[in-house]
């Protein structure tokens, strides 16, 4: 007798904890549900329009398409604007993580401008190619017109590079010109290609 | 409890990033505007408060072999609310503090008060504990973005204030007030080891401080025994 009830107290002793964890996982798990339930829309809804204001600012027209193209880990969409440009989204590896950002290309394969979308470069260095610093604006401005393979003066090109290190910078300069590339492969009755797997 | 203590602990004497040298990842990483210090500051303060009373609520049912992995249960709750409530109504200030909001989640200030304090306290001890250690936390903060900002880019009030003429942006694009040109700020101080370099010094000007006053009162204790 004596024995039996030490042993549902031992029982007892070795479920309680996880009993009790389970209990505040629940409820945590419970409010959390509630809380992405009641924002999800707003978040979806700004990540939209941050896109389309992006958008506008590379290639202004009235309307784009998705065309619904693969993700290939480079060009990750593809825009078709209703005045005969493209708008495409290419991610890049930067010097701290991925740099996503849009290239508007025209109907004549050249580039109309750049945007950062997303990037977690270092403070007062990368990261000024993303922002709407006079500096930023400038860097940016250099993409517009160029065509085929765009690249930073130290690897032949045009572009003057944000910092002297240029991971940053040769990092949008692959991202445009895999965009014009992915353009330039566009066939003139419009069919889309999807992008080499390969690429990247 | 008395109050007025509490409050100069979690302020002056026993500030988590100053004395107690807790949470220091996230301290040196976003302290490089004021925008971002603000907002840092009031986040972790939030969560801080609000895990520290549900900790003291439920510090009776929590056995002691899994008190960690409760801790670490309500803390992440509270940090993802947090992180959805600013992308949905603040996204600016999601994005410029990007992964240190998730990240709040392993700062050692919360759990370290979880287990020092609030385990042990009563709700209401533990809802001042959290938000004077939040104060403090904030105030540091504060004071590192201040200090690299006007010294690393020429500019004061980053992301807050915009423009000469001072008007306050609550959406995180305002420029700042320039107080010189940034071709003679000393940028290596917005990057990561400019941020030890400013904790360092401040850490050392408050024990420089601290040590003073209690030499000084000790010299008046000696002065009234004597």
């Amino acid at each position: 007798m004596k024995s039996s009830i030490h042993l549902s107290d031992s029982v007892k002793a070795l479920l309680r904890p996880g009993v009790v964890l389970l209990a505040v996982a629940a409820v945590a798990a419970f409010v959390l549900g509630g809380v992405s339930l009641a924002t999800s829309g707003r978040i979806e809804s700004i990540a939209a329009e941050k896109l389309s204001a992006s958008m506008q600012a590379v290639l202004p027209a009235d309307g784009y398409e998705d065309l619904g193209i693969e993700d290939n880990g480079e060009v990750e969409a593809a825009y078709a604007a209703s005045n005969g440009g493209w708008v495409v989204q290419t991610t890049e590896s930067g010097s701290q993580g991925l740099v996503t950002m849009l290239v508007g290309v025209d109907g004549s394969y050249a580039c109309t401008g750049v945007s950062i979308l997303d990037s977690s470069e270092t403070a007062g260095l990368g990261a000024i190619a993303g922002q709407a610093s006079e500096k930023g604006e400038a860097f940016r401005a250099q993409f517009v017109g160029q065509t085929a393979v765009v690249a930073v003066t130290k690897d032949g090109g045009e572009i003057d590079a944000i910092t002297g290190a240029t991971i940053t910078s040769r990092a949008v300069c692959a991202g445009v010109t895999a965009a014009l590339e992915y353009c330039a492969a566009i066939e003139p009755d419009g069919s889309v290609p999807q992008p080499l797997s390969d690429a990247g | 409890m008395n109050r007025k203590q509490q409050f100069a602990e979690g302020t002056i004497t026993n500030n988590p990033v100053l004395v107690q040298q807790i949470g220091l990842c996230a301290t040196m990483a976003i302290s490089t505007t004021l925008f971002n210090g603000i907002g840092m500051g009031l986040s972790v303060l939030i969560i801080l408060t609000c895990c520290n009373v549900v900790i003291s609520l439920i510090r009776k049912i929590i056995p002691g072999q899994v008190r960690l992995a409760i801790f670490v249960v309500v803390i992440a709750g509270f940090v993802t609310i947090v992180d959805l409530l600013l992308q949905a109504f603040v996204p600016a200030l999601s994005e410029s503090l990007g992964v240190f909001i998730p990240l709040i989640v392993v700062n050692c200030i919360i759990i370290g008060r979880a287990e020092a304090f609030s385990s042990k306290h009563d709700v209401k001890d533990s809802f001042f504990d959290g938000v004077f250690q939040g104060v403090g936390y904030t105030l540091v903060l504060i004071a590192m973005c201040l200090i690299r900002e006007l010294l690393g880019s020429g500019t004061i009030g980053g992301g807050l204030l915009n423009g000469a003429s001072g008007f306050i942006t609550l959406d995180g694009t305002g420029a700042g007030i320039r107080i010189f040109s940034d071709t003679y700020a000393a940028g290596a101080l917005v990057l990561p080891f400019g941020g030890f370099l400013t904790l360092g010094v401040l850490m050392a000007l408050l024990q420089h401080i601290l040590s003073k006053s209690a030499a000084r009162k000790a010299a008046k204790e000696k002065e009234v025994s004597d």
